[in-house]
């Protein structure tokens, strides 16, 4: 009798200890929670030694792909600011009414690149189809969106269906070039700037332009510190210093609002 | 005295069994029946181990199952100990520990241990590990461990099958000794009448999953010779004379043991162990080792010869092809059986209230004890 | 290691041991009720218990997030009943982890438990013992090698868990980011050196911990041949 009273006490005692471990946790002042895009983590991580230098606010980073924390956000993950790599996420958190109005804004604009890793790729590389070319999923990741827009600019998306191997985001897609495991593909030039690689910068005119967006989680305790982070690094200084690792300029951006023509239009010859 | 009353029903896929039957258990009951006779089935039911059953099992004024009122005791509650055929040691603990598993589960705690391992003769093996033992160690360890819980009866089920004839004969006097000593209601399941007949006050006959006989043992072993005189097919059991009786003399000077049949003797060879005098010795002959002589035999190596007359012929009414009939002869107010060809009765006549002489050898008187 | 990581590995040792606990007391019962169950739901429950094994651990993630979410039924209980959030808690990877770790514990000891049969917990009983103490007095230590077997294996595959944990946990520092994310996350930032540290700790953890499994079971194996 006693040995069966004891095994349910176990049971709980064992739960409760594990909800104290979590309200112990909670007790702490929480830092700036910064949900980022894995690709600008890196580049964020720099930024964030001159944000603290500033400011004295303590950033916590979670590194994931876009889709993943999104998905989090909005199934109530406690991060106080999301730093999108591209801008259909942080649209549609906006539209859910899950961030503070006004506060979605393009931090970046990504730039495409060309990466071989045996041979100085050139542009006009693109016309010949190789065997294998490296992009990101067109349908889920903003490179392999426009990575599949450049290449049907240039008229040869149909030429390379049978060569592409679509990693499920860029990250994915540069290792496959790196590593040699596929010769060549199209990755973020930030990329290339990071691991110091040289390559080729697809023009920005052959694609609409990779919009790197962020925006304020509503309802979190963090509110003015993530505004902080937001005016941070959309400053002048800060956007040139995000230029200098490989994105275009933001001011392009304001200039380029109409989308482009040439896309739909699915010419036929290569031009590079 | 201790009763128990069985009525109720269980049944399997193709095995149905079904009892009816009140017993009085003094001393060792026996469970008789060949495989398949239900003999493990009953000892689980009373044990509580059987789940199916329905109807009511009562020991003594204590109500152990009853479906009729739901009521169905749990078998650790139940105060019975049952040892298995496969002794089912714990082998995680040595001899004494799993001795001491029993003890400490025990309420009422009149023995103790270290009797226990001298009364089963254990106490050389108490430390040993019990998968080091051999099959009869075993079993004397799984008995030693069920008299520890201190039961109010004792199942045995055919507690000697695995073992060889010296292990069998020393765990059956033990049983026995035990059943003396403690003054222990046993209730013994086996196929082998030789055990039974040995050991048992009583006993019950189980065949296709009814009782269909209880009683005094010789007296029961005795409705058994009838019952295979009439389907011999059966092969129910070796016919025999199942006796108790006093020793006149452990030893008559020329190697042999006398048995006291009121006026007459019995001779048969000394048996190793102490005897006293006027101890009762429970001993069998069978049909087919008894011949019968119209005149008493004098110039004969045939030791016994008993005078009596006949009571019965029996023939099997069933099976024409059985050329053989079992004769019971009284002796001094002893039944005896006596299996001859039929050619043989007819030879010499043989018919009921004739007088005859019984003649067997010494040899013939068979005990499975010594 | 750099402290942040150690952080990772703090918070993994620590999931991973509460996880196996909790694995042990919920997976016992149900195993012993799976060994000694003869309805035909069984292969439906065993079914259930092995689903971690084939499902990809996304899926498992993704339907743990819906419903550990504030905005749906399990989540808002578990935030009336401790008032703390479920999702993207320490508790929520632990949750997830006691999930998808479920038949390495389950499968191991109901084998065992169908191994040692009704027999000695017969002899059990003959001797007194009701069902809880031939537990603890019969079956637990008859089946000692199978539970360290169940414990570690729970332990190593919740350690090794990312997937799940990925969905739910969000990745946040000191309470759901485990090693296997924080590797990944290394990945993600070309920090290959941090990886190689990171993933060469846990290979050798994983080895030491399946070998000493299996140097625990080595003297039982002997005995039994």
């Amino acid at each position: 009798m006693l040995l069966s009273t004891l095994y349910p006490l176990i049971l709980i005692s064992s739960l409760l200890c594990m909800s104290l471990s979590v309200a112990s946790n909670h007790n702490i002042e929480q830092p700036l929670r910064i949900a980022v895009a894995a690709n600008f983590t890196p580049v964020l991580k720099k930024l964030l030694i001159e944000f603290h230098q500033q400011t004295n606010i303590n950033t916590q980073i979670i590194s994931g792909a876009t889709g993943a924390l999104f998905l989090q956000i909005k199934h109530g993950a406690p991060f106080d600011i999301y730093i999108a790599a591209d801008s259909i996420r942080p649209q549609r958190l906006e539209q859910q009414n899950l961030i503070l109005t006004d506060s979605r804004k393009t931090y970046a604009i990504g730039q495409l690149a060309l990466l071989s890793m045996n041979k100085k790729s050139r542009l006009s590389d693109l016309a010949r189809p190789p065997k294998y070319f490296a992009i990101a999923n067109p349908d889920i990741a903003p490179y392999g969106k426009a990575a599949k827009q450049t290449l049907q600019y240039l008229g040869l998306w149909q030429q390379y269906q049978h060569s592409l191997i679509t990693g499920i985001n860029i990250n994915q897609t540069f290792a496959q070039v790196r590593s040699q495991a596929v010769s060549s593909g199209l990755v973020a030039n930030s990329q290339l700037v990071l691991n110091k690689l040289d390559g080729v910068v697809i023009p920005s005119s052959y694609h609409h332009p990779i919009q790197q967006q962020l925006v304020i989680i509503k309802n979190r305790d963090n509110i003015a510190q993530a505004k902080r982070l937001s005016q941070f690094l959309l400053s002048p200084k800060i956007q040139q210093t995000i230029v200098s690792f490989g994105y275009a300029n933001n001011a392009l951006l304001l200039q380029e609002k109409a989308p482009h023509k040439k896309v739909q239009q699915e010419k036929s010859n290569a031009k590079p | 005295m201790t009763i128990l009353s069985l009525d109720f029903s269980l049944s399997y896929q193709a095995f149905n069994f079904k009892i009816n039957q009140t017993l009085n258990l003094t001393g060792i009951t026996g469970v008789f029946g060949h495989s398949g006779s239900g003999k493990s089935t009953l000892l689980r039911a009373i044990a509580g181990l059987e789940k199916n059953i329905t109807g009511a099992i009562i020991f003594n004024d204590k109500t152990l199952t009853d479906t009729t009122k739901n009521l169905c005791q749990k078998p650790e509650q139940r105060n019975i100990s049952l040892v298995f055929q496969d002794s089912r040691l714990f082998t995680h603990l040595t001899v004494r520990d799993n001795l001491k598993y029993a003890a400490k589960r025990c309420t009422n705690s009149q023995l103790n241990i270290a009797d226990i391992l001298k009364l089963t003769e254990l106490e050389a093996l108490a430390d040993a590990n019990v998968v080091e033992l051999s099959s009869g160690q075993k079993q004397r360890v799984a008995l030693a461990r069920a008299l520890l819980t201190e039961p109010k009866l004792l199942l045995l089920d055919e507690p000697l099958s695995a073992l060889d004839q010296a292990s069998k004969t020393k765990l059956l006097s033990l049983i026995v000794k035990v059943q003396q000593q403690l003054s222990l209601p046993i209730l013994y399941v086996s196929h082998s009448l030789d055990e039974l007949q040995q050991v048992c006050d009583n006993l019950l006959i189980l065949s296709q999953g009814k009782a269909i006989n209880y009683g005094n043992i010789h007296y029961t072993i005795h409705q058994l010779n009838f019952m295979s005189a009439h389907l011999p097919s059966e092969r129910l059991i070796h016919q025999q004379t199942s006796l108790s009786l006093p020793i006149a003399s452990t030893d008559n000077g020329q190697g042999l043991m006398v048995l006291t049949l009121a006026e007459q003797k019995i001779l048969l060879p000394s048996l190793p162990g102490t005897f006293i005098k006027n101890q009762h010795l429970r001993c069998f002959i069978l049909a087919s080792d008894i011949s019968i002589c119209l005149s008493e035999p004098q110039n004969s190596t045939i030791v016994n010869h008993l005078s009596g007359n006949i009571n019965a012929i029996e023939s099997s009414t069933t099976d024409k092809a059985t050329h053989s009939v079992l004769i019971t002869v009284i002796c001094s107010g002893q039944e005896f059986f006596v299996h001859i060809s039929t050619f043989s009765q007819q030879k010499l006549a043989l018919c009921i209230n004739q007088q005859v002489y019984l003649q067997f050898k010494a040899g013939a008187v068979r005990t499975y004890l010594y | 290691m750099p402290s942040p990581d150690l952080l990772a590995l703090a918070v993994t040792l620590k999931m991973a041991a509460l996880t196996t606990v909790i694995l042990l007391l919920i997976g016992t019962p149900l195993a012993w009720f799976l060994a000694k169950m003869t309805s035909r739901f069984k292969v439906i429950i065993e079914a259930i218990v092995a689903l971690p094994l084939v499902l990809p651990p996304t899926v498992l993630g993704f339907y743990l997030l819906i419903a550990f979410s504030p905005q749906h039924l399990p989540g808002q209980i578990w935030q009336q009943a401790t008032g703390q959030q479920l999702a993207f808690s320490f508790s929520a990877i632990v949750i997830g982890s006691v999930l998808y770790s479920l038949p390495f514990v389950v499968q191991p000891l109901q084998k065992a438990f169908e191994q040692l049969g009704d027999s000695v917990l017969e002899a059990g009983a003959m001797l007194g013992a009701g069902p809880i103490d031939r537990f603890f007095t019969i079956v637990l230590p008859l089946t000692k090698a199978s539970f360290i077997t169940a414990a570690s294996l729970g332990f190593a595959h919740t350690v090794g868990e990312f997937g799940v944990i990925l969905m739910i946990g969000g990745n946040i520092p000191g309470e759901t980011r485990v090693l296997s994310i924080a590797l990944f996350d290394h990945v993600e930032a070309f920090d290959y050196a941090k990886a190689h540290v990171l993933a060469i700790s846990l290979l050798i953890g994983s080895m030491i911990l399946l070998a000493g499994v299996y140097l625990l079971n080595l003297p039982h194996r002997k005995t039994r041949k």
